[in-house]
């Protein structure tokens, strides 16, 4: 009898799993027309996808050596989201080091006017300098996630840190639990915000919008299960790349290539 | 006598079904649908943020409608800059493939502070192999033209050396005689 009930019950769940994989895929077919089929697809593949999940390994790259700091990928970020002033979802920091091995950093409006003005504080020559493009680590262990009490924050299965605006209360402990930073309660909505990796543009099969826009390609994404991609070949090949924080134990997917030691 | 004895057990049983009743109710009233589905969180969620509005499209978008521009902009070594960068998102110039506002074009000092965002070699930190850096005003008086020129009265911004290479050949100046 019992026996019969499991039997029972799992069929009742496969059931209703099915019914409802296709009721989203579904509606995603109703909605990838609109909008984004005028236009070529950036990530191969992408439009083809159907289930809810991806079957793709995303990588989001930024390369430091390359940055000039141009606060165009702010600017497109900003836009695409109408983020309120004063909170970022990605922002450019400027790294200076001078001849003593002092560190200034600084990130004016988190970079979306552009670095206009020299810092005119550095009492000793300056040795080095560089950009750092900050932004949602996709921790593949995200303690965000593990801190929401309401199960508004989530990790879908093709690795997105995704937030629901419906569920999440406001409360806060997610943007203390970020290692890096990136979470901020939007002023308007009352509820945690963050980088989403434009994951609304990625499975439309367009790159996030602050790697379409970036004009000398310092901000990478793409497919690591696709071997021909530039994320996989900079993964697979000898550069120096590093993650920030890994002694957080977060396992980010963000990585970074040239990142200095004096990087926090 | 009778059924007497058990009455205590009866109130305990038809609590305790009240409790569950009640109890299922108030989950099915607290929990939303799809809740639990995937992982715990709302299923829905996924799909909300897959209906986001997609506010800025790809060059090929904006070039698609604006072939003059795309002959420039692609020719040029500014082929990689965004359109969107200096005019403003796709989605407040086109909405469901009509066009519902004029974006803004630049102007004037509006262009140069546009131009210096990248191309001010005061600001250090840029590498030499992404971009070319110029000081201002030393460039304007370098190239022996007037300091309060726009960039753009040398420079197109879409190929920024086009006008220069076309000066060049006019001049029958074939090789860069600057520093």
């Amino acid at each position: 009898m019992d026996r019969i009930r499991a039997e029972i019950n799992n069929d009742r769940r496969a059931f209703i799993k099915k019914v409802l994989n296709g009721t989203i895929a579904g509606s995603l077919l109703l909605v990838i027309p609109a909008g984004a089929s005028e236009v070529a697809e950036q990530l191969s593949g992408m439009r083809a996808e159907q289930s809810i999940f991806t079957k793709k390994r995303f990588a989001f790259i930024v390369d430091v050596t390359r940055c000039i700091g141009c606060g165009s990928c702010c600017v497109a970020d900003k836009l695409e989201y109408n983020v309120p002033d004063g909170n970022y979802r990605t922002w450019v920091e400027r790294y200076i080091i001078d001849d003593e091995d002092n560190v200034y950093v600084d990130s004016p409006d988190g970079g979306l006017g552009g670095y206009v003005e020299p810092r005119k504080d550095i009492p000793h020559p300056v040795r080095d300098t560089f950009f750092v493009p900050k932004l949602c680590n996709m921790c593949k262990k995200p303690s965000c996630v593990q801190v929401c009490p309401v199960g508004a924050t989530f990790q879908t299965e093709d690795g997105f840190v995704l937030i629901d605006k419906e569920r999440c209360v406001g409360c806060g402990y997610c943007i203390q639990a970020c290692p890096y930073s990136v979470r901020f309660l939007n002023p308007e909505t009352k509820t945690a915000d963050k980088c989403t990796w434009c994951y609304h543009r990625v499975r439309k099969g367009l790159l996030p919008a602050c790697v379409n826009v970036c004009p000398v390609g310092a901000r990478k994404f793409g497919d690591l299960d696709d071997h021909e991609s530039e994320v996989y070949k900079i993964l697979h090949l000898p550069h120096v790349v590093s993650v920030l924080k890994p002694g957080m134990g977060n396992k980010p997917a963000l990585h970074y290539v040239g990142l200095r030691r004096e990087v926090v | 006598m009778g059924d007497n004895h058990n009455t205590h057990v009866k109130w305990v049983v038809g609590f305790l079904t009240m409790a569950a009743i009640l109890g299922l109710i108030v989950k099915k009233v607290l929990v939303p649908e799809g809740f639990g589905t995937y992982g715990h969180y709302r299923a829905g969620a996924i799909l909300d943020e897959f209906n986001r509005e997609t506010r800025h499209m790809t060059n090929d978008s904006c070039l698609s409608c604006h072939p003059f521009i795309k002959e420039m902009h692609l020719e040029g070594i500014h082929r990689t800059v965004s359109c969107e960068f200096c005019h403003g998102p796709y989605g407040d110039h086109i909405r469901n493939g009509k066009k519902v506002a004029t974006l803004p074009v630049k102007k004037g000092e509006e262009i140069t502070a546009l131009c210096l965002r990248c191309h001010n070699q005061i600001i250090r930190a840029r590498p030499k192999e992404s971009i070319k850096m110029i000081t201002m005003p030393d460039h304007l008086e370098n190239k022996k033209v007037q300091t309060d020129h726009n960039c753009d009265q040398c420079h197109n911004v879409h190929a920024p050396l086009m006008y220069v290479k076309q000066a060049r050949e006019m001049m029958h100046m074939s090789s860069r005689e600057d520093k």
